[in-house]
């Protein structure tokens, strides 16, 4: 079991001067202890315009100095918008293999196409495009990456020859991965070899059909580059040694967050279209065992909140089903003291995480 | 997360006046739609609504044109102009503007769902290559919109959302949330053009439609059923929300 730490970087109102420096530098010093404690990755998300939900516009800025700042913990991307009117497909193979080299060959790539109209309708794209382009953008970048010369001609860009340079020092090219919210999505990633990423949990049984599915059809993919069959869930984490004081924090969190996403405006409540099919809430729902009559805390049933024994169980749920690594949400809305978040990790590092590690490596 | 700053006296001026929570559902068949969604500008987002909402960022505001030819009311269209915002973590459009123009059924719509709709007249024509609508009041044009190149969605590619309007009730000034539930049996995307748009009649002076979103039209069934929930509008809707019985 991977365990990373997850970033939409949120900012709480209002939006006074030195907010957003002290957000980052709260993220800087939580990503610099996750290191020295072992987690695996740090994620960042790419999102525009979202007042106070995300203020991550630049995350392969933010993981640049994530990764001067460590030694171990891999830098994730988690994602990146593959549309053309946000991120040109050269523009993020250059920037992905200037992060790889920066960091000593530790990028992991996630790829996406935004779900909201606030950052569509922002960069003036074509909601029943995104799909396409992300996948003619995901099919060009492990080319870009490893061939000398790389020309395209395409639907969404065309490139004429040219070294897209430099190269990644992960060989043949960094892990790719694609952001999983609407269902469905993980088939997408089965199809093309590439990991899934699971930024909205399911309910578990969900969880393990899809995870099932994706194990399934992987097996007779064809690759658009190396082999990432890796499944990752998005998870909150509050550990604390008092359950009550974990899931009166954690709740807060938890109750936080579904505000925020709640304002967000997803592309189908402006735009009838049949490229999103559902409403692609961002926000973890609450899971919970079939037939279970759920947690007396009030903490949905795989969340990562609660005392150390609970999160071992809530993650030996979800390593039950088949999911390779966890990703954690630590704040929103910077609602959790620093001190209090700092200490959760250091907790979790010494009590939960050793009892998924085996002995004698990671 | 921003919440409404709209002053109460003026959303009470312009409320309607509902004269009963007993009132039946309405339903009506065959109903042709347009809507147009343009993101609004003009103002703070959170001007537009009452505290008891919170603004979506940007605020779409959503033009509605029904023309009903059957049903209990006879022939009538209707006019709506809704503001996309959220009553706590739910979607929610908060009604600001109502017309129609068949008195049978302004009167009928006032007295059961306090939509104060005004008088007006109101076009709704179909051409091969556009649908254009229109809302007169007063003999001024109020709105001139049309709809370009439709094109076939499914039926489940639109949505709709409850929407809240604000009335004068037995229990006081409240906004109260119509379910309207909308079987669609053909649904068309189309570009928006926006003639002209006079935010003074629809409620909202100063604002603008700024940036256009989408446009579609669509034939459906439509019932306005019961009066479920009302809330009120000074207080966050996880507090003030009622449920009538």
């Amino acid at each position: 079991m991977r365990f990373g730490i997850f970033y939409e970087l949120s900012v709480p109102r209002p939006f006074a001067p030195g907010v957003e420096r002290a957000v980052y530098e709260n993220a800087l010093a939580q990503v610099r202890l996750a290191d020295e404690l072992g987690f695996d990755t740090v994620w960042a998300v790419e999102h525009h315009f979202l007042e106070e939900y995300s203020h991550c516009s630049a995350p392969e800025l933010f993981l640049t100095a994530c990764a001067m700042q460590t030694k171990q913990i891999r830098v994730g991307h988690g994602a990146v918008v593959c549309v053309p009117a946000m991120n040109h497909p050269v523009r993020i193979a250059e920037r992905a293999a200037v992060l790889d080299i920066l960091s000593g060959g530790r990028l992991e790539l996630g790829t996406a196409r935004s779900s909201t109209w606030s950052e569509l309708g922002g960069f003036e794209i074509d909601p029943d495009t995104t799909k396409q382009t992300w996948d003619e953008t995901i099919r060009a970048l492990p080319r870009m990456w490893t061939q000398e010369r790389f020309s395209w001609q395409g639907t969404s860009f065309s490139v004429p020859e040219r070294a897209i340079l430099p190269k990644p020092v992960q060989q043949p090219h960094p892990p790719l991965w694609v952001t999983v919210t609407s269902p469905g999505t993980e088939l997408d990633a089965a199809e093309r070899g590439i990991g899934c990423l699971g930024v909205a949990a399911a309910s578990f049984k969900e969880q393990e059909r899809r995870t099932a599915e994706y194990r399934r059809r992987i097996a007779n993919c064809t690759p658009i580059g190396a082999l990432n069959s890796q499944v990752a869930t998005l998870n909150f984490l509050y550990c604390h040694e008092d359950a009550n004081e974990a899931a009166r924090t954690g709740l807060g969190m938890l109750g936080l967050f579904g505000q925020e996403n709640a304002q967000l405006l997803f592309t189908r409540e402006a735009y009838p279209t049949r490229a999103y099919g559902s409403l692609a809430n961002l926000a973890p729902a609450p899971v919970r065992r079939e037939g279970s009559p759920g947690d007396a805390s009030g903490v949905p049933e795989g969340m990562a909140i609660g005392d150390p024994e609970r999160i071992v169980r809530a993650i030996k749920e979800w390593e039950s089903i088949g999911v390779d690594g966890v990703n954690f949400l630590l704040n929103a809305l910077e609602v959790i003291p620093q001190e209090k978040v700092l200490a959760s990790l250091r907790l979790f590092a010494r009590e939960v995480m050793p009892r998924f590690r085996k002995q004698g490596g990671p | 997360m921003l919440a409404g700053t709209r002053d109460l006296d003026a959303l009470a001026r312009s409320a309607g006046k509902l004269a009963s929570f007993d009132a039946p559902a309405l339903t009506l068949p065959g109903v042709e739609l347009l809507q147009v969604t343009y993101e609004l500008g003009g103002g703070a987002p959170e001007s537009f609504f009452p505290p008891a909402l919170h603004p979506t960022l940007p605020v779409l505001a959503v033009l509605a044109l029904w023309r009903a030819d059957a049903g209990p009311l006879g022939r009538f269209a209707l006019a709506q102009l809704r503001l996309s915002c959220r009553s706590g973590v739910r979607p929610r459009q908060l009604l600001v503007a109502s017309f129609a123009d068949g008195e049978l059924a302004r009167a009928a719509l006032n007295e059961r769902f306090g939509f104060g709709a005004r008088r007006a007249r109101i076009r709704l024509d179909r051409f091969y290559d556009r649908v254009e609508g229109g809302v007169d009041v007063d003999g001024a044009s109020a709105l001139d919109v049309t709809a370009r190149g439709p094109l076939p969605l499914a039926p489940g590619d639109v949505q709709f959302f409850s929407s809240m309007h604000a009335a004068e009730t037995a229990k006081g000034l409240r906004l109260l949330q119509v379910d309207t539930e909308v079987h669609v049996t053909r649904a068309e995307r189309a570009e928006p053009r926006l003639i002209h748009f006079a935010a003074d009649a629809f409620g909202i002076p100063g604002a603008t439609l700024a940036y256009p979103v989408a446009a579609f039209v669509a034939l459906c069934d439509v019932t306005l059923p019961r009066l479920r929930f009302a809330c009120r509008p000074d207080v966050p809707a996880s507090a003030g929300t009622e449920r009538i019985s």
